[in-house]
C-alpha cells in the first residue's frame, strides 16, 4: 500500500480555508487571506500555480521560442507572485500540487496526490476549479491533430510542445485570440483564424470593451499581434471537418449564419496539421454541487453555473465560489471575486469590514464580462455539423445517431440518453460531450440541457484512493 | 385525451420491456400495447444495477426459472442483439471455512440438476484467471452464466416488439395516476398525458409497485427497497474475464433476508463481492446489501468493504481508476421470490416484480410466463410458486 508509509498526520491535512484551484481566483483569495494571517491550502490539478489562463512551464523548464503575451498577464505575474510569496516555507499558504479533488463534504475535501489518498479538514472551502472546453463535434474531430483551444495552451504554454507546422484556429469568444498567439508565439504558422460569430453580432461586445480600459489595451496588442504576423480573423466562418489518413492533414471550412448552420456552397480546403477548436468554455461545477450549492442555468455565462449571494457565498454558508465555476467571466472576473470571497471570509474569522471598493469591483468585472460573452453566446446552429455517423462521445464511442436513437426510446433528458445509448458514461463522465450531447440528439437548443448528476468520485481516483480515504 | 389500448404495461424496466416484447411476439401484431414510465426507460434500477445473468441450482424449481431465463436471453442476444451479452460463465470463489464448505456442496447441486460445474485447484484456477490472487483456497466455475448491460437490453427488446408490432407504443415521462374501475374490473388507465382505455393492465414497477396496487385500492404487496452499492472503473483496466463471485453471495443475496425490512435505520448491511468484466474492458464491482429505504446516497463504509473484497481477490484493481459510484435499490420480496401473474382481487390487473437482485437474469422468463398467461398459452415452466396471490389476503 503505497500510503502505508505516510502518517496520518501527513495523510490529513488542516486549514484554516481550503480552495480548489490555483488560477486567479483561487491565487487572489489565497493570497488575501494569507496577507491577514489566515492558514489556507490550496488543492490544483497542475505543476505550479498560474491556472489554464496563466499557465507557467514546470520547474527548471524554458521555452525556446518567445511566447508573447498580452498586457493583462501583468497582472498575472503579479498575482503569481504574490501568491508564491505566500506559498514559501513557513507561509501562510500551502499549495498541494497535481492535486484531484474527488469528494466533498461541507469543511472536508478529499484528494488524490502522488497516489496517496488525503484529506484536507479546513473551516470554509473557496471553490475556483475553473472550466472546461466546450466540444463541437463536427466530422473529423478524433483525428489527432484536432485539439481543443485549452489543450493547445496546455502543450505551448505548459509544456513548451510545438504541436505542428500549419494551424488552423477556430471557435467562437475572445479564446481564440489567445490560442492564435501562443501559436505563433511557438513558430507555428496559423493559416486561418476562424470566428463562428458574424461581424455583426460581435459588435455587441464593442461597448463592453471600448469603455473597459483593461479590455481595451488587450483587445489592441491582440489586433496588433494579429497584423504583424498576417493572420486574418474571418467572421461568420468555421471549420466544417476535418480529413486525413491517420492524422489531420486538411481541413474543410466553410460561412455559417447568424445562428451557426453551414451554409452550403461556401466550402473551402485548407492544408494544415494542427486545427485549434476553442467554441468557449463550460463551469466546472461539480464540486461545488456535491458540497450542494444551488445551479442555474446562464448561457450567455457557458451553461449551469453556481448560484452566490453578493459576496460569493453559496447555498450552503462556509461554501464560497469565484470565477468560471459561477459562470465564465475570464481572469479579471475571477481574481475581483477572489478579493470578495476572501474579504466576506475575513469579516467572520477577524472582524473585518468587506471594503465597498472590493464589492464593486467584483460587479463591475462581472457585469463587463456579461456585456462582452453575450455576443459569443454559444450558436445552436453547430450542432448541425456533425453527421449522422459522427462520434459524439469519445469515451464511449457513440455516434450521433445512435444518441438520437436512444432519445427516441429512452425520454429526451440528459439521463435518459446517457442510459439509453451509454453516451457520457465513460471516464470523462460527460465534462466533454455532455453540454453538446442532449441538443445533438434532440435537436433542443444547446441551452436548454438538463443539470449534470454529480457521482462520486468526481474525477477518476484509483479504487485504493477511496479505500483508504481519512475520515 | 382519450385513447384505447388492449394492454397498459406500467414501468419500463428490464421487467416491463420483456413483458412488451414477449407480449409482441405472442398476441397478434394489431394488438395495441402502451409501456407507460414516469421517467426514462430503463432509468431506475436497471440502469443502477449489474447485468448478472446467474443460474441458481438450490432446487428444481428455482433452476427451471434461471435456467429458462438464461437460455432465452441467448435467444435475445442472437435475435436483437445490442446489448453487450457476454458469456463469460462465473467463477465462485471462496475464502473462509465457511465458503469453502460451501463449494462442494453448490457443485452437487448443479449436478442434481443435471448441469455441469467445475471444482478448480490453484493452477486451473490461475491458468482460467491470471489476474487472480494466488492464494484463493477455493473456486467452482459455472460456464453457464453471462453478462449483459440491462438497459441497453431493455432499449433492445421495445425496438424488438416495435418490429414486430407496429401498434406498441412507449411512452418515457408518462406517470400513471391512477385508474378508472367499472366494478371490480379496470376500465381505463389515467396518466399525465392521457386516459388509456383498457381492462388488462401489468404493474411491472420493481420497487415502486406497491405504490400502484395502493391506486386501485390494494393492500401493498411486501416488496421492499433494498440498497446495493456499485463502482464501476475506466475502460481497458479490467484484470479479470470471468465473471467473480463470492459463494457468499448465494447466501447474503439470494436468500431471505433475517432483517426486518421495514426497519430502514437497523439494517448494518452485508457484502459479498461481485466483479463484471465490461465489453469495453472497464470492471463493474458490487455488491452490497442494505435496507434503508428509498435513499439513493451511497454508503461509503460499505462500498469501502466491497472493494477491500474486490482487491483481495483481484489485487490488481487496487490500482484502476474508478470513475463512477452510485446506488441502486433492488425491489426485495419479503418470501425472496417474485411476483408474476394475475393479481386476483382485481381482474386484469397483473403483477410482475419483485425480483431483488435477479430481476435481470429472470427478466426473460417473467415476460414469457405473463404473456403465455395473458394469450391462454400452457407456461413453459410451473408459476404456481410465483403468484401474486399468495400475499392476496
Amino acid at each position: 500500500m503505497s500510503g502505508a508509509d505516510l502518517t496520518q498526520l501527513d495523510t490529513v491535512l488542516e486549514a484554516d480555508v481550503g480552495i480548489v484551484g490555483a488560477g486567479p481566483g483561487g491565487m487572489a483569495a489565497a493570497a488575501r487571506l494569507a496577507a491577514a494571517g489566515v492558514r489556507v491550502v490550496v488543492l490544483d490539478e497542475g505543476q505550479r500555480a498560474g491556472g489554464q489562463i496563466y499557465r507557467q512551464l514546470p520547474v527548471g523548464m524554458h521555452n525556446h521560442g518567445v511566447v508573447q503575451e498580452p498586457p493583462s498577464h501583468d497582472d498575472g505575474h503579479n498575482l503569481i507572485q504574490s501568491f508564491e510569496g505566500h506559498a514559501k516555507d513557513g507561509g501562510e499558504i500551502e499549495l498541494v500540487r497535481g492535486a484531484t479533488v474527488w469528494d466533498a463534504q461541507p469543511g472536508r475535501l478529499w484528494f488524490e496526490h502522488d497516489g496517496v489518498s488525503r484529506l484536507l479538514r479546513c473551516g470554509h472551502i473557496v471553490l475556483a476549479p475553473g472550466a472546461y472546453d466546450r466540444c463541437i463535434p463536427f466530422p473529423g474531430w478524433t483525428l489527432p491533430g484536432v485539439v481543443t483551444a485549452g489543450a493547445l495552451q496546455v502543450m505551448v504554454r505548459g509544456f513548451g510542445v510545438v504541436p505542428g507546422k500549419r494551424a488552423l484556429v477556430v471557435g467562437s469568444g475572445p479564446l481564440l485570440l489567445p490560442t492564435v498567439t501562443s501559436l505563433l508565439g511557438a513558430g507555428v504558422e496559423v493559416v486561418a483564424a476562424l470566428e463562428a460569430s458574424s461581424r455583426m453580432r460581435a459588435l455587441r461586445a464593442v461597448p463592453a470593451v471600448a469603455f473597459h480600459a483593461a479590455r481595451r489595451r488587450e483587445a489592441m496588442w491582440y489586433m496588433k499581434q494579429l497584423w504583424r504576423n498576417s493572420v486574418k480573423l474571418q467572421w461568420g466562418w468555421t471549420v466544417f471537418a476535418c480529413e486525413g489518413d491517420g492524422r489531420v492533414e486538411r481541413a474543410i471550412i466553410g460561412k455559417v449564419d447568424a445562428h451557426g448552420r453551414p451554409r452550403k456552397g461556401t466550402e473551402r480546403t485548407i492544408e494544415c496539421d494542427v486545427v485549434g477548436a476553442g467554441f468557449g468554455l463550460v463551469p466546472s461545477i461539480e464540486v461545488g454541487m456535491r458540497l450542494g450549492a444551488d445551479t442555474h442555468m446562464l448561457p450567455v455565462r457557458g451553461g449551469h453555473c453556481l448560484v452566490v449571494d453578493g459576496e460569493q457565498r453559496t447555498a450552503v454558508a462556509t461554501v464560497f465560489a469565484v470565477g468560471e465555476t459561477c459562470g465564465i467571466g475570464g481572469a479579471e472576473v475571477a481574481s475581483a471575486e477572489g478579493e470578495l470571497a476572501a474579504a466576506a471570509i475575513l469579516r467572520e474569522l477577524r472582524g473585518t469590514t468587506v471594503a465597498s471598493a472590493v464589492v464593486s469591483r467584483a460587479r463591475a468585472e462581472r457585469r463587463a464580462a456579461d456585456s462582452m460573452l453575450g455576443a459569443f453566446a454559444p450558436l445552436p446552429g453547430l450542432h448541425d455539423l456533425a453527421r449522422p455517423d459522427t462520434i459524439v462521445c469519445r469515451c464511449e464511442d457513440i455516434t450521433r445517431l445512435r444518441a438520437q436513437e436512444a432519445a427516441a426510446m429512452h425520454g429526451d433528458s440528459m439521463r435518459a440518453i446517457k442510459i439509453g445509448c451509454r453516451a457520457g458514461m465513460g471516464p470523462c463522465q460527460a465534462r466533454i460531450c455532455g453540454p453538446s450531447l442532449q441538443a445533438m440528439a434532440t435537436g433542443v437548443n444547446a441551452c436548454a440541457m438538463d443539470v449534470p448528476v454529480v457521482q462520486v468520485p468526481l474525477k477518476p481516483v484509483s479504487s485504493e484512493t477511496i479505500l483508504t480515504a481519512p475520515q | 385525451m382519450t385513447e384505447t389500448a388492449d394492454i397498459v404495461v406500467i414501468g419500463g424496466g428490464i421487467i416491463g420491456s420483456s413483458v412488451v416484447y414477449q407480449l409482441a411476439q405472442l398476441l397478434d401484431p394489431s394488438t395495441r400495447i402502451v409501456l407507460c414510465d414516469r421517467g426514462p426507460i430503463a432509468g431506475a434500477t436497471s440502469s443502477s444495477c449489474m447485468g448478472h445473468l446467474m443460474v441458481t441450482p438450490g432446487n428444481a424449481q428455482e433452476y427451471a426459472l434461471t435456467k429458462t431465463s438464461v437460455d432465452l436471453w441467448r435467444g435475445l442476444h442472437e435475435q436483437l442483439g445490442g446489448f453487450d451479452y457476454n458469456p463469460t460463465g462465473a467463477l465462485y470463489l471462496a475464502e473462509s471455512e465457511e465458503d469453502i464448505e460451501m463449494v462442494p456442496v453448490l457443485h452437487q447441486q448443479f449436478l442434481d440438476q443435471g448441469d455441469q460445474a467445475e471444482i478448480l485447484d490453484q493452477k486451473q484456477l490461475r491458468d482460467l484467471e491470471p489476474g487472480l490472487a494466488h492464494d484463493i483456497p477455493g473456486a467452482l466455475f459455472y460456464a453457464g452464466d453471462g453478462v449483459v448491460l440491462p438497459m441497453l437490453a431493455a432499449g433492445a427488446m421495445l425496438r424488438g416488439a416495435q418490429q414486430r408490432n407496429p401498434n406498441v407504443v412507449v411512452r418515457p415521462n408518462c406517470a400513471v395516476t391512477g385508474f378508472q374501475r367499472d366494478g371490480d374490473r379496470i376500465a381505463a388507465v389515467v396518466t399525465e398525458k392521457s386516459v388509456i382505455q383498457t381492462n388488462t393492465v401489468v404493474n411491472a414497477c420493481g420497487v415502486w409497485t406497491p405504490g400502484i396496487g395502493e391506486m386501485l385500492g390494494q393492500p401493498r404487496v411486501p416488496i421492499y427497497p433494498r440498497a446495493g452499492n456499485l463502482a464501476i472503473t475506466g475502460h481497458h483496466v479490467s484484470p479479470i474475464r470471468t465473471q467473480l463471485l463470492e459463494i457468499s453471495y448465494l447466501r447474503f443475496a439470494h436468500a431471505a433476508s433475517d432483517v426486518d425490512p421495514t426497519q430502514t435505520d437497523r439494517d448494518a448491511g452485508g457484502h459479498a463481492v461481485n466483479m463484471q468484466p465490461q465489453t469495453n474492458g472497464g470492471c463493474l464491482i458490487g455488491s452490497t446489501r442494505q435496507f434503508r429505504g428509498m435513499s439513493k446516497q451511497v454508503n461509503r463504509e460499505l462500498l469501502k468493504r466491497s472493494l477491500l473484497r474486490a482487491h483481495r481477490y483481484v489485487p490488481g484493481v487496487a490500482q484502476a481508476p474508478i470513475i463512477r459510484s452510485w446506488v441502486g435499490l433492488r425491489p426485495y420480496s419479503i418470501d425472496n421470490h417474485p411476483l408474476i401473474g394475475p393479481w386476483d382481487p382485481v381482474p386484469g390487473f397483473w403483477i410482475a416484480a419483485g425480483h431483488e437482485g435477479l430481476g435481470i437474469s429472470m427478466a426473460p422468463i417473467t415476460g414469457l410466463l405473463i404473456a403465455q398467461q395473458i394469450a391462454g398459452i400452457t407456461p413453459s415452466i410451473d408459476p404456481t410458486p410465483y403468484l401474486p396471490g399468495r400475499f392476496a389476503l
